[in-house]
């Protein structure tokens, strides 16, 4: 079979780069195993949130005194203002809305109440803009009666630390009470699937409205809007005071959204996604990718011009470590990891940890190399990329965005 | 110190694997429309563990799962959460009796012989208020679901009187499994693969002998059963493949999962040598497309609106591709790729009373995105999608095949491909 660009890997970076490329008139496969770690994302994106553990306030300037082996020094510090515009427009055609630039990090709430910084936050979702000056005095957090993830008196204490004047305050509705019958499977994304119509809305309001009291500003578990953000809005609507979605524990439904509209508008911009399907090896013919071969698709490769690696880090695959190293599985190419395996952790789980700067090596074009020779038409993007590292430097979901619109850019032979 | 660990799986369906990051949870179609079922996570590797200590720990909530397998799909780590849970099932039935119903539904083939042969009456009285009414209160068989009408002729029985003599003029051959569908439901499926190959320059034969593939019969808890007809159907595969030199063609994508992976996984049944010699025939024929081995051309007035469902059981085998590249190749149709959702029937399991409401609620979504996309028709490569998506959306439903074989100009089609009939 046939394609302009085969993408290995359905998750953020490959989906986006999938995009750009229909977008551009590209035939395009993408081969996606299984649900993508963008479904733990609780509905913000990150261009680079800290350095030696201190908080970056402007991106884009803490971009430019990165080391030479972070992906954002590879595509340019000079372009990641542009590239940053771009990722948001893109989202936003995907129905993503978020609020949020590249010039100034906002602050993000996490389900812990922590505030992190973030570049671009989901419209419905709280963020802070400024420490100083808090969107509001008062709020009430609604906690939600038999809903085990959310750590309301976590998060409420991380408010209040913030300077927010916090009530607590525990609802129900006869959807919610009828959902705790299987307390296992009581998760956001289970409620989101059950509060969907106008009456089960409309009683959530009810309460809500009810409890506020005399506060500013309504919070809520983020447990709404399953396929898209109608039901958010609606409940807006029909809440008296201003309400603000906050993030939950994994799996997200913000990010759970997300994942299908990407996958959606990429579909209906003529792309072919074989979900549930992974690559399993390929074939490298002098410096050149010439097929890719699928679990599936078994015997039929999947042949095109170039060839994307958005496999992601270890937890989607896309990196495996077994006793003796660490490896990529598909194709085999060149890792930047220790040797020694004693070096890929230390002890202390919050503590900055090696591995999670590991993944492919590449070239100054994001090319991966095979045995320290380029592979011409393979580009590595995303999670699967090393030299930056997620959860220590806040930089995950920016660097998938802008890796995949940078390959995209070069794929298409832009300058 | 890697002696003294675990290097390896022990488990055949990847149940170390598991990582309890719960996106399993977000795809299973049972869990979103009841509380009485845990969820395909805890249903499947968690309930394991349990399991694994005391079987006493079986939950019968687990019948409730579909085996639609979506669960699988959507896992980051490639545990087969499915078949954790269907093989538990196994294991705390196997050797129980299954009721009247159970039994009658999951007979397809039995169903369909003495059906056949009283075709008119057996479709007038299915279809009457009180035969529904009785298999409602006494066979507990809800009563909106209407039996698929019967053939008055089996698809086998037209095959030998029409096509078989036929079948030795061209150059190529295949085998061709039916299954209980087409021989005893809708001969027309059968008749349009034939008409296709046979424009393409292949011969279409029948297995020596082919029995139902069983997958009502694993459903319904019938294992013995369907372990005995799975090895019929194997051992004349295996005759097709190896002694034949056929490869196996067949058009339902539930038949072909069950005998290509639930056969060595539930039934033990070993096919590894000619499990990739079973394919659907969308797959085949799109591949001697690609590599330039056939052609088609297809009627210049053909024109036509449609979408396309992709069942469950086609999405775990991730072969929709070739049904939807198949017949974008159609100039004449304009195809609408549907979001993947499960329609709900699963078979038999929503046949049965206790499940009729739930079949309905999980088939929704579908039944939604359906009526937006404001089409003619749909196609499916499953038949029990079809008769599900047909009675709730009121939509005809149609395989990829018979999509194909409307559409083709096979006059064009056979000069094209250099078919000339020697007989």
């Amino acid at each position: 079979m046939r394609m302009d660009t085969v993408i290995m890997g359905g998750g953020l970076s490959g989906l986006t780069c999938g995009i750009a490329l229909a977008k551009r008139g590209q035939r395009v496969a993408i081969v996606a195993s299984g649900q993508s770690t963008l479904l733990f994302n609780g509905g913000s994106m990150e261009l680079l949130g800290n350095i030696d553990g201190q908080a970056v306030t402007v991106p884009l300037e803490a971009i430019a005194t990165l080391p030479q082996d972070h992906p954002y020094s590879k595509i340019g510090a000079s372009r990641i203002g542009q590239l940053a515009q771009e990722a948001q427009s893109l989202l936003a055609d995907a129905g993503i809305e978020m609020d949020g630039n590249a010039d100034r990090n906002h602050w993000r709430i996490t389900p812990m109440g922590v505030a992190k910084p973030a570049w671009l936050t989901l419209n419905d979702h709280v963020r802070i803009d400024d420490l100083s000056q808090l969107p509001a005095k008062r709020v009430a957090l609604m906690c939600i009666r038999g809903y085990f993830d959310q750590p309301n008196a976590m998060l409420a204490q991380g408010l209040r630390g913030l300077g927010f004047e916090v009530e607590m305050k525990e609802f129900t509705t006869d959807d919610i009470t009828a959902l705790r019958r299987s307390p296992s499977e009581m998760r956001a994304t289970s409620l989101a699937k059950h509060l969907v119509s106008n009456s089960a809305l409309q009683r959530v309001a009810d309460q809500l409205n009810s409890l506020a009291g005399d506060v500013d500003m309504v919070l809520m578990p983020s447990v709404l809007g399953q396929n898209d953000t109608t039901d958010i809005h609606n409940l807006q609507a029909l809440v008296k005071k201003p309400l603000y979605l906050v993030a939950t524990l994994p799996p997200a439904v913000a990010g759970m959204r997300m994942q299908a509209q990407l996958r959606h508008y990429f579909r209906m911009l003529g792309g072919t996604y074989l979900m549930g399907d992974s690559a399993v090896s390929g074939t490298i013919d002098g410096e050149r990718v010439t097929s890719i071969s699928t679990a599936k698709l078994t015997d039929m490769p999947l042949r095109a011009d170039h060839y994307v690696l958005a496999t992601g880090s270890f937890v989607s695959r896309g990196l495996v470590a077994d006793y003796e190293r660490v490896y990529e599985p598909v194709l085999g190419v060149d890792v930047n990891a220790d040797a020694d395996r004693e070096r890929w952790t230390r002890f202390g789980v919050l503590e900055p940890q090696a591995y999670c700067r590991y993944g492919v090596a590449t070239d100054d074009q994001l090319r991966c190399l095979k045995q320290g020779k380029v592979i011409e038409n393979l580009h590595a993007i995303g999670s699967v990329l090393s030299g930056h590292d997620a959860v220590k430097m806040g930089d995950g979901t920016g660097v998938s965005l802008l890796t995949a619109l940078a390959v995209a850019h070069s794929i298409k032979g832009d300058k | 110190m890697a002696e003294r660990m675990q290097i390896c799986n022990l488990s055949e369906n990847n149940f170390e694997q598991c990582t309890k990051c719960s996106i399993c949870t977000t795809v299973c179609p049972v869990a979103a429309v009841t509380t009485d079922y845990p969820g395909p996570k805890q249903a499947g590797p968690d309930g394991e563990r349990y399991r694994m200590k005391d079987p006493a720990y079986f939950d019968k909530t687990l019948k409730l799962c579909l085996n639609c397998k979506r669960c699988e799909v959507a896992c980051p780590s490639g545990v087969h959460i499915a078949d954790i849970i269907q093989q538990a099932r196994m294991r705390a039935t196997e050797g129980h009796r299954a009721s009247l119903r159970d039994t009658l539904l999951a007979n397809t083939d039995l169903l369909g012989t003495v059906a056949n042969l009283v075709a008119p009456v057996a479709n007038a009285t299915l279809g009457l208020s009180p035969t529904k009414l009785v298999m409602d209160s006494v066979m507990a068989i809800d009563k909106h679901r209407t039996f698929p009408a019967y053939s008055r002729q089996k698809f086998t029985t037209w095959f030998k009187r029409h096509a078989a003599q036929g079948q030795d003029a061209y150059a190529h051959h295949v085998s061709y499994f039916h299954g209980c569908y087409v021989n005893y439901n809708f001969p027309k499926l059968g008749q349009d693969l034939v008409k296709l190959m046979n424009a393409m320059g292949y011969c279409v034969h029948l297995l020596d002998k082919e029995q139902c593939c069983g997958v009502a019969l694993i459903a319904n808890g019938l294992y013995k059963q369907a372990r005995r007809q799975g090895r019929t159907n194997i051992d004349s595969i295996r005759k097709s493949v190896t002694r034949d030199n056929r490869v196996v063609l067949t058009t339902s994508s539930s038949c072909t999962f069950n005998m290509r992976d639930e056969y060595p996984v539930m039934l033990d049944i070993d096919n590894a040598d000619v499990k990739d010699s079973i394919t659907l025939a969308t797959r085949f024929i799109y591949r001697l497309v690609d590599e330039g081995k056939v052609k088609l051309i297809f009627k210049q007035d053909y024109k036509r609106r449609m979408a396309y469902h992709t069942a469950c059981h086609m999405q775990r085998m991730g072969w929709q591709l070739y049904s939807i590249l198949l017949m974008r190749m159609i100039p004449g149709l304009d195809l609408v790729e549907l979001e993947q959702e499960c329609c709900g029937i699963s078979g038999t399991y929503g046949f049965k009373k206790e499940n009729y409401e739930r079949s309905q609620a999980i088939g929704s979504a579908l039944f939604k995105s359906i009526e937006e996309a404001r089409v003619e028709a749909v196609a499916t490569d499953c038949e029990t999608c079809k008769w599900q998506i047909e009675m709730s959306t009121g939509l005809p439903v149609e395989n990829p095949i018979s999509v194909l074989a409307d559409a083709l100009d096979v006059e064009a089609t056979m000069k094209a491909n250099g078919v000339v009939v020697s007989f």
